[in-house]
């Protein structure tokens, strides 16, 4: 089981994985580019395969973008931009959506918010118009925002309060990170969501939701050009906003260890640990990246093979390092131990693998099988225009949708000298973050 | 990710048997019977150098025995835990060198075992996809490993109580058949399989004359043909006849389970047995379920969620199987609001029964339904997942298209008739799991 936060982390890692190969398969490279007029930044891929497109909005707003009281705030708004605009009332997204036989959702993460509708090809003139419609008109009634309030609610005792696995790993980051809000998590504190205003929301949207802060991708059976005409005609109007206010926070240094405890209703107990890493910004990024398919990816990988199935210590347990993270994030640990075993001899486990890994190198054959898998599952990808699109958004975010070559170069060029001297720097015994959920019957 | 907005995973998957690849004049994927009695199929998508195989075994867990719970499943698992050529890490090793991914496991009504590898490796990949299939070893030391894996994974399920209420329902809904047990069995069950139980599950149910082997993308049908001929051509039905199983019989007066779990939540599940797509009536039965809770803009969700802010998951889904079908409504709320849930729940299934759905509701339904289908069909794992899914249930590779027919063909009458049929809120089985004690 891994925490809901992790997944999230572990979901990045695949896309990711997923993109490197598709530079290589085929026409990757064929993207048009545009940036418009207010700032709106548009990338647009031809597949003719299916009768089909992938048309994904990325706001670059998420929880990192939350400030102190307003936990939750990105993802209530989320679900406040299927409530309606003038033109288009409540409910009537998803109704001309379905009604056109096309299916839409949307995700909010630490650092971005995303919408997506996957339709046939021949309507894509009405997701354009839709979207444009909401990034600007939103009505955000009071109303609506009371009742859509306690749904939010719901969906945060779904995933936290009666989820152990959830509910441990918020508590971690809870204590992994003294001032970066990515402290908090993603759906809010309980608290908070129910004293979120609608004048916040307002002025949150007001903020955020400008083209200025977008990034258009859409993939899928259509002319590129023409595309691009249809989507300047409609998102033009829409005026550029102030850039949005940079995320000042740091997180200052990890002076010790970190330990939280919880007890509560569960089967089984679960360990997290949680160290301080950086982000692409460094050159340890592949490395770490490279290191957490070593350690998670398949039956074969490291943690699989020696806890759960030689030792027979775990039912699951992995590692997982988010490459695309805006700032400074964690790579993670986790084990839940088999009946009969104790928390503490899993996380006794857990730090002997890493103890191992600083010891010794990685091998050669544990290097290239990740290197295999990597550009395997790129190639995989290829084949749905929904992750071709999402992939394309996700290294625009963090430079350009070009660099995803660079990211694939980046990782073969690894070793198992890097990998150890990354374990050695970050993988410190007193800047340890540690979660043990405890149950309690 | 997280957060998504709506919790749909669950509907995508049950709702089943979407339909064709659109403009397609040609069929979906070639088929043809082997000497053997393997059905293959093969759907050539040439665009991405990857080809998917599925092979599905009719040796789920229907055919456990009535005291060995948890049989199919516990055999599916370990076909990939060593064969007569490889131990099992030797087998994750080999596949995932190469980046690819082979797995095995059992449901209700089959076992499928799946491969995915790159074009260049899928002469390796099916090596090993065979071995696993047809000589696999089942060492004494995997199978001790594997049970004990599988118990715990089921004691952690207690946990979920999504998971919890299911597996109740399924109980209620089928009492007296094998669905009504759980695939995995209980940690009671599992704990009583042997090693001779999976040898001989194994020998008398993965056999040739009740498989389908579907292999989908990067590879033309001669090839596909050839690759599977030179490893399964040779393998040979045992001499008695395929195990049968009866279709579940009705479940005589609904009934009512509590279970209390301490959590902030509870979640609900009305359920019932109902139809599969072999009854003209499964048609109107499923724009019926998807008016009254099978999107975002359905009734269920509109009340409950949208207008109430009772739920943040509610729906509605049909599930046809090869033995028996379900109909079922499910939603989550806080413990509070329970008996409001219900009551609407029950309110807008009886509204079903006593008026027509509007023309504005049935053409959206239909046109998603009709409309959606190239989303289903537009990946090679997904179109696997499809031809294997109309074979085994005996509804042919046309089924697509006769669903877009049958379902535009849907009228307000109909959708009427088939709720009065299956819609009668005092005909559901229910299943509350989180309430405090009364």
């Amino acid at each position: 089981m891994r925490p809901t936060h992790t997944l999230r982390l572990v979901f990045v890692a695949t896309l990711l994985l997923g993109l490197a190969a598709g530079a290589a398969a085929q026409n990757s490279d064929r993207v048009l580019a545009a940036t418009l007029e207010n700032g709106l930044r548009v990338l647009l891929q031809e597949d003719h395969r299916s009768p089909i497109v992938s048309f994904q909005m990325w706001y670059r707003v998420g929880s990192r973008n939350e400030t102190r009281g307003t936990t939750g705030i990105a993802h209530f708004l989320e679900h406040l931009m299927f409530k309606g605009t003038p033109t288009h009332g409540p409910g009537e997204f998803a109704r001309l959506v379905e009604q056109n036989g096309g299916q839409d959702n949307a995700f909010t993460s630490q650092d971005v918010t995303s919408y997506y509708v996957n339709i046939a090809a021949d309507r894509i003139d009405l997701v354009i118009d839709l979207e444009a419609d909401r990034m600007h008109n939103l009505r955000l009634d009071p109303k609506d925002i009371a009742s859509e309030r306690e749904v939010v609610i719901e969906e945060r005792r779904t995933r936290t309060e009666d989820d152990p696995g959830g509910f441990l790993g918020e508590e971690v980051s809870s204590i992994a990170f003294k001032n970066h809000p990515y402290g908090a998590p993603i759906i809010g504190w309980m608290e908070e969501i129910k004293q979120i205003t609608p004048a916040q929301i307002r002025a949150f949207y007001k903020t955020y939701y400008v083209p200025n802060n977008a990034i258009l991708v859409a993939v899928g059976d259509f002319k590129a050009p023409e595309v691009l005409t249809k989507i300047r005609a409609k998102f033009r109007r829409i005026p550029k906003g102030p850039p949005p206010p940079p995320v000042l926070a740091v997180e200052p240094p990890q002076n010790g260890e970190r330990r939280v405890i919880v007890k509560k209703h569960a089967q089984l107990p679960i360990v997290y640990l949680g160290y301080h890493v950086p982000n692409r910004k460094s050159p340890d990024a592949f490395a770490l990246e490279m290191l957490s398919t070593i350690l998670s990816e398949g039956r074969a990988s490291r943690l699989y093979k020696r806890l759960v199935y030689e030792r027979q210590l775990a039912l699951e347990a992995g590692g997982d390092y988010n490459y695309f993270s805006h700032d400074p994030s964690l790579f993670w640990f986790w084990g839940t131990p088999m009946p009969g075993q104790t928390p503490e001899t899993m996380e006794k486990a857990l730090l002997a693998e890493m103890e191992a890994l600083k010891s010794e190198p990685v091998t050669e054959e544990e290097l290239q099988r990740a290197r295999n898998q990597v550009e395997a599952t790129f190639v995989f990808q290829e084949d749905s225009i929904h992750r071709r699109a999402g992939l394309l958004a996700r290294f625009e975010l963090i430079g350009s949708y070009a660099d995803k070559d660079r990211f694939v170069e980046g990782l073969r060029a690894v070793t198992a000298a890097d990998i150890q001297r990354v374990a050695r720097t970050y993988f410190a015994d007193d800047k340890k973050n540690v979660g043990i959920l405890l149950p309690r019957p | 990710m997280m957060c998504l907005r709506r919790f749909c995973a669950l509907v995508l998957v049950l709702t089943l048997l979407p339909t064709t690849p659109t403009a397609a004049a040609k069929p979906i994927a070639h088929r043809e019977v082997l000497p053997n009695g393997i059905v293959l199929l093969v759907a050539e998508r040439p665009a991405v150098p990857i080809v998917f195989v599925r092979a599905f075994a009719r040796a789920g867990a229907v055919l456990d025995p009535p005291d060995r719970a948890g049989l199919a499943n516990l055999t599916g698992a370990l076909l990939t835990r060593g064969t007569a050529k490889h131990t099992a890490p030797q087998l994750d090793s080999a596949i995932e060198f190469v980046g690819g991914s082979l797995s095995a496991a059992a449901g209700r009504d089959g076992l499928t075992a799946s491969l995915a590898v790159l074009k260049k490796d899928l002469g390796l990949g099916l090596d090993l996809f065979s071995e696993v299939l047809l000589t696999p070893t089942f060492p004494a030391e995997e199978v001790k490993r594997k049970t004990a894996q599988i118990q715990a994974a089921i004691k952690r399920s207690e946990e979920d109580p999504g998971t919890v209420a299911a597996r109740a329902l399924a109980r209620l809904v089928f009492p007296n058949h094998p669905y009504g047990m759980p695939v995995e069995g209980t940690v009671e069950s599992v704990g009583k399989l042997t090693r001779d139980d999976v040898v001989r599950f194994h020998e008398t149910n993965v056999r040739p004359d009740t498989t389908i082997i579907a292999v989908v993308g990067a590879i033309t049908v001669d090839d596909a043909r050839r690759e599977i001929e030179a490893r399964f051509g040779g393998w040979k039905s045992p001499a008695e006849p395929p195990a049968t199983t009866p279709p579940a019989s009705p479940s005589g007066s609904p009934k009512t389970e509590t279970i209390q779990k301490e959590l902030t939540q509870a979640t609900i599940m009305l359920g019932r047995q109902a139809i599969r797509q072999t009854d003209p009536d499964y048609f109107p039965l499923t724009v019926a379920s998807y008016v009254l809770g099978g999107g975002s803009a359905s009734r269920l969700y509109s009340r409950v969620r949208d207008e109430g802010g009772l739920a943040y998951a509610v729906f509605s889904y049909v599930t046809p199987a090869r033995y028996g079908a379900s109909f079922a409504v499910s939603a989550q709320t806080r413990t509070a609001e329970v008996p409001k849930v219900i009551e609407i729940i029950r309110e807008e299934l009886t509204r079903m029964t006593r008026e027509p759905v509007t023309e504005r509701e049935l053409k959206l339904a239909k046109e998603y339904l009709i409309g959606s289908f190239p989303l289903r069909l537009d990946t090679s794992s997904k179109v696997a997942d499809f031809v294997v899914a109309v074979e085994e249930q005996g509804l042919g590779l046309d089924y697509a298209d006769r669903y877009k027919e049958r379902v535009a063909k849907v009228t307000p009458a109909d959708v009427q008739r088939v709720a009065a049929k299956y819609f009668a809120p005092d005909s559901f089985n229910r299943v509350v799991v989180g309430a405090p004690k009364p």
